[in-house]
């Protein structure tokens, strides 16, 4: 069974994160600011009734009046002692109130026993009370002592009401805030999510479609980034196979159109030879031409899968030291055994003993196939000449025939699988049209080239173009 | 019954020249399309082979040169691709039939049989002159319930005249169906097999069947007198 995570888009998960994360940082957030805020008002309400508590004071001592201050003085000595955010409540040592400022009116706040507590000891106390449900109020219990003695204990005290509200107006403010600025960032994370995956959606949209069969479809993509190079990776790999699979369609449909003619004589003879009871020599005649389309199905299929391999990439030459000269007198001897039967002779011109780089196995068949064609397309009784020189720095293999020769169109046209001139199929039933394709790739994996030059009913030379061996490497 | 086979590849030409000699017709090879619509038009053969891929001239072109110079002899094509509109093609450019390669020897000579049959005009296949009756599937030859043994030529030379029976059929129209393109006109070998046939078929019958046309020819035909 898939985990509910494989069937989520990864859109939606993204943004799930994306959400949650942002909430908790929020919330986290809104929870320090709200703790730092209150303790900062809590410090500055403290500190200016500290600051309230201390002038006070100071008056007091200054103008000596006992214990008994008046505090209208006080309030005109020191205007901001008469603000109204402030009320002073002036305790004998016994915690009585003696003196009391006028904006306490009626409500009756008692010292508590901890602030007369230390009081006594010459220390000044910070509470805070709340009468039933009204706003709490913050109180400073300082001491006044002359000398050792505690003289008064003055009490400054403020609503909290302006924190209070300043503290809810944030709770507000985030509450309604926090949540907004959530969902903002959500819906733009999913927008966003959705914009960085479009891409990865034309990429299943276009894999569909190749699934589909249509390989020639390809993402479009400018950009470069992760998706650019993703779908760039993808737009290759579908290359290579687009290109594999086009390999593959033209080697059957090649090697089921050049078979189709073997196989047809193949089936007919049998029939015929089968349809009624013959000699022996017949039947004799009948598998020799059999066996003679066997062979030519045989050589075909192998051609075409050689040719199909290099297509693919498959096929890797050696890197030898192959030494030219002897490969070519050994072939020489060969096409002496070629041409005999129409007397054909293969003439041996200059041969400079050269090296090159390669697989001599190769190269052998490279050389050897245009001796073949050069025998094979050379009329009764005539010459082919066979030469290696080296030439601005290259070996040079020629292969000069004075055979049927080709026309110039057709000369482009020799190369290409399967392709064979009517004058060749006139003359030499025999032949696949495959010979070339492969000398031709045998060349250009060994860096090389391989030109003709013929003329019709005249005869062809072609040349074979290798880059020597180092001198250095070839010691 | 001749019959005319333009096929570049000579090893399938072979192979369906030496069938079709067998079945008793007149075979004749070209390799090439320009001279298969030459020979086509020159010769008037009973039946065409045509491989759609020559060189040369291709296939459909030399068909449809053929056509175009009114010639009706029904033709059957060869082709290398089983794909339909090669097919399609071959026909509508004027085949009577076709054939894709591999096919098998006894598909072409029933398909041969048929075109032949269906250009002389009878459908039920069997070839009858009053109690003369010919087989062109199995070369049973039978007069009144009995059964005549013939050779290849002879069998040959008499389906040409009973396909043709009641025309008068010179010699050079007996050597150009029955004999391919090798025979000799100036010999005297088609009265020579005339007078094996009439040894073997009107012999011993009241009433003679094969009628010397005085200075034209031959005829095969039931007369009342
Ligand atoms: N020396 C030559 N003279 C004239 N034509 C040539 C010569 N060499 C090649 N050709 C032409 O090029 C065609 C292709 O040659 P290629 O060697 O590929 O095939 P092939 O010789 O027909 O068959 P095979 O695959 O058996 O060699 C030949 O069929 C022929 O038409
Ligand atoms: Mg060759």
């Amino acid at each position: 069974m898939p985990s509910p995570r494989a069937n989520t888009s990864i859109r939606v998960r993204l943004t799930i994160w994306y959400g949650g994360g942002l909430a908790l940082i929020m919330l986290l957030f809104a929870t320090a600011l709200y703790v730092v805020m209150a303790r900062a008002l809590e410090d500055q309400v403290d500190r200016s009734l500290e600051e309230a508590a201390v002038a006070a004071s100071r008056s007091l001592e200054e103008h000596r009046f006992g214990p008994f201050l008046l505090l209208d003085d006080l309030a005109q000595a020191f205007p901001e002692l008469a603000l109204i955010d402030k009320f002073f409540q002036i305790f004998g040592p016994q915690g009585q109130v003696t003196l009391q400022s006028a904006n306490i009116k009626t409500r009756n706040i008692p010292l508590s026993q901890t602030a007369l507590q230390s009081s006594l000891q010459g220390q000044a106390v910070f509470e805070t009370v709340r009468f039933h449900d009204e706003i709490p109020i913050r109180l400073l219990s300082y001491p006044v002592r002359h000398g050792q003695a505690l003289v008064n204990i003055l009490r400054v005290g403020t609503s909290l009401q302006p924190e209070k509200e300043m503290l809810a107006r944030l709770v507000f403010v985030l509450l309604i805030g926090s949540p907004l600025a959530v969902v903002v960032s959500v819906l733009g994370g999913w927008f966003l999510a959705g914009r960085a995956l479009r891409p990865v959606d034309d990429i299943t949209l276009t894999a569909q479609r190749i699934a589909g069969g249509d390989l020639t479809q390809r993402i479009e993509t400018t950009s470069k980034d992760e998706i650019g190079r993703l779908a760039n990776t993808f737009n290759n790999m579908i290359g290579r196979l687009e290109a594999s699979i086009r390999q593959i369609r033209q080697f059957s449909a090649d090697a089921s159109h050049e078979l189709r003619t073997p196989l047809t004589i193949t089936k007919g003879e049998t029939e015929l030879a089968l349809r009624k009871p013959r000699s022996a020599e017949v039947y004799r005649e009948a598998l020799e031409s059999n066996l003679e389309e066997i062979d030519r199905m045989s050589r075909i299929v192998e051609e075409l899968m050689f040719l199909s391999r290099t297509d693919l990439g498959e096929v890797h030459v050696a890197s030898d030291p192959v030494q030219l000269d002897t490969l070519v007198q050994e072939i020489h001897m060969q096409a002496m055994v070629l041409g005999k039967e129409q007397r054909i002779s293969t003439t041996l011109g200059q041969v400079e003993p050269l090296r090159v780089s390669g697989d001599e196995w190769r190269l052998r068949e490279l050389i050897l196939n245009l001796v073949d064609n050069a025998v094979k397309y050379s009329l009764p009784r005539g010459t082919v000449e066979l030469e290696l020189t080296q030439y601005r720095g290259m070996a040079r293999v020629t292969i000069r025939d004075h055979g049927i020769g080709m026309t110039p169109e057709e000369q482009r046209l020799i190369f290409d699988r399967f392709y064979r001139t009517d004058a060749a199929r006139a003359h030499a039933q025999k032949g696949t049209g495959l010979g070339l394709s492969i000398c031709k790739w045998i060349a250009e994996a060994h860096h090389g080239t391989i030109e003709v030059v013929s003329t019709f009913g005249q005869g062809s030379c072609f040349t074979i173009t290798l880059p020597l061996l180092p001198a250095a490497a070839a010691s | 019954m001749r019959i005319l086979i333009v096929e570049d590849e000579p090893k399938v030409a072979s192979f369906i020249r030496r069938a079709l000699e067998e079945e008793s017709y007149a075979v004749d090879v070209c390799s090439d399309g320009i001279q298969g619509r030459d020979l086509a038009s020159e010769v008037d053969y009973d039946l065409i082979i045509l491989d759609l891929m020559l060189p040369g001239l291709p296939g459909i072109d030399a068909l449809k040169a053929i056509r175009d110079a009114k010639v009706a002899t029904p033709i059957l094509i060869l082709t290398a691709r089983s794909k339909v509109d090669q097919r399609v093609k071959g026909l509508d450019a004027g085949a009577d039939d076709y054939l894709t390669k591999p096919f098998a020897i006894e598909e072409l000579l029933a398909r041969t049989r048929a075109l032949l049959r269906r250009a002389s005009g009878d459908s039920t296949g069997l070839l009858q002159v009053d109690d003369l009756i010919l087989n062109p599937t199995n070369h049973e030859v039978t007069r009144g319930g009995q059964r005549i043994d013939l050779t290849s030529k002879e069998y040959a030379l008499l389906e040409y005249m009973m396909r043709n029976s009641g025309r008068v059929l010179t010699r050079p129209m007996i050597a150009e169906h029955v004999w391919d393109l090798d025979f000799d006109t100036f010999t005297n070998v088609i009265d020579v097999y005339i007078s094996y046939l009439r040894n073997k078929i009107d012999r011993g019958y009241d009433r003679g069947l094969i009628h010397t046309v005085r200075g034209s020819g031959y005829t095969l035909k039931l007369t009342d007198a």
